[in-house]
């Protein structure tokens, strides 16, 4: 080019450069000017990316109902220290492989630890032992920093996944920044496990951040897996990698983290941010943040839709400090509060002991009918017979004012209890337990003995058939004892049959007896199918219920959903949909099924489980078991012995009784 | 001329350059297009049902018809009809020959002065060049319609892993990985160029890499091809071997010959263990150990206990074999031998 512009004259080679053939000319030069700009980039990072194979590990990794194939080829990582730290995505180590080999660019190899895990990026630290090895210092690349990346500018994902000397790229630009709640860097250029693990890199030859498979909706590792090479891939900013390198260095897994509120109304988009509910045992309860409150600043950045407060706890790690300001009342307030990776499931405090069936007008406190051995009322030294007064400075009139006054306070810690013994008021210090769960083998009678004046107008009693319900085509059948009297409260069963349906007089024979003894109230409903019961069927169970309790006078502690085998799951169902009023569900040989719900201070569910050695569902039931109570729910387990079979008399007797303990407090 | 005049001109030639340029960008793919399109062929045979497409692409590599395209079923008929760029049809194309460790065949159509590729003056790319892929995929082109033209980066020049079952494809040789989604139903036999139209490689047919559980674009390069295409042409047939898919021989090695036991197999990946070694045998000989963990067998890396008795399956007694272990977070180096015992340790 210079010996042509010394050899010709200036409007000659203007006139050359105007000509179509230059303009070609020029647009060959651009590509090869963008080529040779791409190749500089990758030349200068790909000393510092390096080739992972792993050894053994599972084969496929389930992800929700489905299981995905884990592949075994190489992937990719970074390294971020000379001394021998590389940093790849968790998606890379899924499998849990029992050896970690890489394979430096030059060719060289060596064995590799992992060495911690951010769970809330994706991210995975390796080590190898670059003394060991005898490979000096290792070559980290340049970060670009986060104001460096913008939308619109080139990038380049590198991996290794392919034999050969130089990294396999894939070319793209930034779509976005700030994505996955501010956690992520979006780009084009296509990210699948050929380079997760990898580099996304800038025309300068920096790394702007680490390829990961990512979902805004979904949290595992295998999240966004989905979207490979779809156009739409995440790299986690390079610069935070580095800053959050130091703690993973030390072992500490991290953890995205979370403060415990729901908002009311679930439109991210529009919904207000004020606060629905506060998860008790969170760190947003333990600041005390409460219902109601209208947040206004979360981390330092003004919040007025859903999604902002996403954004701004999103990049948060559990451990990590933030304030939030609220308005309550109209006034300003700021708590400061620390994140949490898992909030606590909460467990309902209890005094160990069953209450009196006395008539609420009455009471000038709650009698004590039954003190369960070991729980923190026996240890106390509280006696059947005793009247509680008060319950640390709450006094106490009737068993619904020490429901409440239990339920600010908190499992494991103590209280003083006041109760009158002999017609004189003593203290005890109480230490708040598990509630209950062992069926005692006799109790004594729910109700002092007194009379009760003849009651003015009776519903309906005994056999009521083929009850039903406007607009439901199902019917139901009622058992209400001959004795009911509206001042008394009553349990209530609600029988969900297995397929096939049941025969009113088995069923009755089987019931009745138990009923009238022990002061419930049974009720049969039928499914529209009788092969099966439908998910939407609670709703026509709901209203039956609700149409009961607003007919008779029901205690809420007490009202239980039952079932043998499949009807046994559908009690589960509803117990967990309609926990409002179901307080119980009954499993006789059945397993669970559906999902499972926390467990909320206001909604008291209880589980009751029978297991047979030989029942096809034995390790499901065992699996349920475990399950619901590392949720903190009371499950009560009752042998069956050795084959599973519908309930007995005997049974049926027992677990009537597990009714009758229901109200424990 | 002045310091001054040349900086003034030199600013000058900047602003038009960049001003072409910018004005008309994508002349230059424009240009390569309308050179390669005429050398591009549309190829209708068998198939049409389950799934499975009756067309694909294909290159003219002669003036007098040659038809280079990718060895497949839609082939396996003996009523190939050969479309050309400007709609010229021929039916009954001859299939002069096919190579199926290559997963080529060629064609000849009954034609003359047809623009075509010379093989001999293919090109050569590298990670990161850009480059044009022509084909016909979804048979979206019927009749004169130019074939489809897509742009992408070669992602990188790898040879495709040797191990069975990894690829569902004979071919073992070098390729092009592509960053562009070339290789869909139809495409194979399609054309890779570079930007300016240069022949850089034959795309191949849809490949899922079973390593990673992903789809892989790819081309084969012209210099992999060009001798058996040539033979093909000449009419010299050679024997076909296909080049991995190593024969298992008749006396093969296996761990108890050299003295070692591995964990039981019990998982998916039950990761290659030494469970026990026999003394004065040649593992004992080289210094494997209990608890010592195979990577490599000869090189190739071993991820479960499978894998490494198919390993030991493909190597003669006679020879020796190289066992890379890992001990105590360190890579060991083996060399075991039936024939003579012990060839030492290096870390």
């Amino acid at each position: 080019m210079k010996r042509l512009i010394s050899n010709l004259r200036p409007w000659a080679v203007l006139l050359l450069l105007a000509g179509s053939s230059a303009a070609a000319l020029a647009q060959d030069d651009l590509g090869y000017l963008e080529e040779k700009a791409v190749l500089a980039a990758v030349k200068a990072v790909s000393p510092s990316v390096v080739r992972i194979q792993t050894v053994g590990g599972l084969e496929s990794v389930a992800s929700g109902q489905t299981k995905i194939l884990i592949g075994t080829g190489p992937t990719t990582g970074v390294i971020v220290s000379p001394d021998g730290y590389i940093i790849s995505s968790a998606f890379n180590f899924i499998s849990k492989p029992s050896s970690i080999l890489i394979t430096l660019p030059d060719g060289s190899r060596a064995p590799a630890r992992l060495i911690a895990t951010d769970h809330s990026r994706q991210l995975t630290l390796l080590k190898v032992d670059a003394v060991a090895l005898k490979l000096g210092e290792l070559p980290v690349p340049t970060a670009a920093t986060a104001s460096d990346v913008e939308v619109g500018q080139w990038a380049c994902a590198l991996g290794r996944t392919f034999e050969g000397d130089s990294p396999n790229l894939s070319e793209g630009i930034v779509s976005a920044v700030r994505r996955i709640w501010g956690k992520a860097i979006q780009t084009d250029a296509k990210i699948s496990p050929a380079n997760y693990g990898g580099p996304l890199i800038d025309l300068h030859g920096r790394v702007m951040g680490i390829l990961v498979p990512m979902s805004p909706q979904a949290t595992s590792e295998l999240a966004g897996v989905e979207w490979y090479d779809s156009g739409i891939g995440f790299a986690v900013p390079f610069d935070h990698v580095l800053r959050v390198v130091p703690t993973l260095k030390k072992g500490q897994d991290l953890h995205p983290g979370v403060m415990g509120i729901s908002f009311k109304g679930n439109d991210q988009l529009a919904g207000s941010v004020e606060v629905g509910a506060v998860r008790a045992a969170s760190p947003a309860a333990d600041a005390g943040l409460k219902p109601g409150d209208q947040l206004v600043e979360v981390a330092g950045e003004k919040v007025e839709r859903q999604m902002q407060v996403k954004h701004a706890i999103g990049p948060r790690y559990a451990g990590e400090e933030i304030t939030v300001a609220v308005l309550r009342n109209k006034e300003r307030k700021e708590f400061t509060l620390r994140l949490v990776d898992k909030l606590l499931p909460y467990q309902h405090p209890a005094l160990g002991l069953l209450p009196l069936r006395t008539l609420n007008s009455k009471s000038a406190g709650v009698t004590v009918r039954h003190i369960f051995p070991e729980s923190g009322a026996a240890k106390a030294g509280l006696k059947a017979g005793d009247v509680i007064t008060a319950l640390g400075e709450t006094p106490i009139k009737n068993r619904d004012d020490l429901l409440e006054a239990l339920l600010a306070l908190k499992h494991g810690t103590t209280v003083a209890v006041t109760f009158q013994r002999d017609g004189k008021d003593q203290k005890a210090d109480l230490a708040l337990g598990d509630l209950p769960t062992v069926v005692p083998d006799s109790l004594p009678p729910a109700r002092p003995a007194e009379e009760l004046p003849a009651a003015a107008a009776k519903p309906e009693v005994g056999v009521l058939e083929d009850r039903k319900i406007t607009e439901f085509e199902n019917s139901y059948l009622v058992y209400v004892p001959q004795n009911y009297h509206p001042m008394q409260t009553y349990g209530l069963v609600v029988w969900l049959h297995e397929p096939g349906g049941y025969k009113t007089d088995e069923l009755l024979a089987l019931w009745r007896p138990v009923c009238d003894a022990q002061g419930l109230i049974f009720v049969a409903p039928k499914s529209s199918n009788t092969a099966r019961w439908l998910p939407q069927e609670t709703q026509f169970l709901r209203k039956m219920v609700d149409e009961l309790i607003s007919n008779y006078s029901i205690d809420p502690l007490r009202v239980i959903a039952a079932g043998y085998q499949a009807g046994g799951s559908m009690a589960f169902v509803l117990a967990q949909g309609q926990r409002e009023v179901i307080r119980g569900a009954a499993l006789i040989d059945a397993a669970p099924a559906g999902n499972l719900q926390e467990n909320e201070p206001n909604f008291r569910v209880s589980y009751y489980f029978t297991n047979a050695e030989k029942s096809p569902r034995q390790k499901q039931i065992a699996a349920a078991v475990d399950r619901l109570t590392k949720a903190k729910f009371p499950v009560t387990l009752f042998p069956q012995g050795e084959k599973p079979h519908p309930l007995t008399e005997a049974d049926c007797v027992h677990l009537a009784r597990w009714i009758d303990t229901l109200d424990r407090l | 001329m002045s310091n001054h005049r040349t900086s003034l001109l030199l600013a000058v030639l900047l602003i038009v350059g960049g001003m072409t340029s910018a004005a008309q960008a994508g002349e230059s793919f424009a240009s390569a297009v309308r050179e390669v399109s005429p050398k591009t062929v549309k190829i209708f045979g068998a198939g049409g049902f389950r799934g499975l497409e009756s067309y694909q692409s294909g290159m003219l590599i002669s003036a007098e018809g040659h038809i280079l395209t990718a060895w497949s079923y839609v082939l396996d008929t003996n009523y190939i009809t050969v479309i050309l760029d400007d709609g010229r049809r021929f039916e009954e194309a001859k299939l002069l020959g096919a190579d199926p460790r290559l997963e080529l065949a060629v064609l000849k159509i009954d034609a003359k002065d047809l623009a075509h590729f010379d093989l001999s003056k293919a090109e050569k790319a590298e990670g990161g060049s850009r480059v044009l892929a022509f084909s016909n995929l979804y048979g979206v082109a019927t009749g004169n319609e130019q074939v489809s033209v897509q742009h992408g980066v070669v992602a990188t020049r790898t040879q495709l892993e040797a191990r069975r079952g990894v690829y569902e494809t004979s071919f073992r040789g070098q390729v092009y990985v592509l960053d562009a989604v070339t290789n869909n139903p139809g495409a194979a036999g399609g054309v890779l160029t570079d930007r300016r139209g240069h022949l850089l490689g034959m795309l191949g047919k849809e490949l899922r890499n079973s390593m990673n559980n992903t789809w892989l674009n790819y081309a084969v390069p012209v210099d992999q091809m060009q001798q058996s295409v040539s033979d093909i042409i000449e009419g010299i047939s050679r024997p076909v071997q296909l080049q991995d898919d190593r024969q298992k021989p008749e006396l093969a090695l296996n761990a108890d010959l050299l003295g070692f036991a591995l964990v039981p197999d019990v998982l998916e990946r039950t990761p290659p263990f030494i469970d026990q070694v026999r003394s004065e045998s040649p593992a004992a000989g080289a210094g494997l150990q209990p608890d010592d963990l195979v990577l490599f067998v000869n090189g190739r890396l071993v991820q479960s206990c499978k894998i490494l008795i198919d390993e030991l399956e493909r190597i003669d007694r006679a020879d020796p074999v190289k066992l890379t272990i890992i001990r105590q977070q360190e890579l060991l180096e083996m060399e075991l031998s039936l024939n003579s015992s012990a060839t030492g340790t290096k870390p």
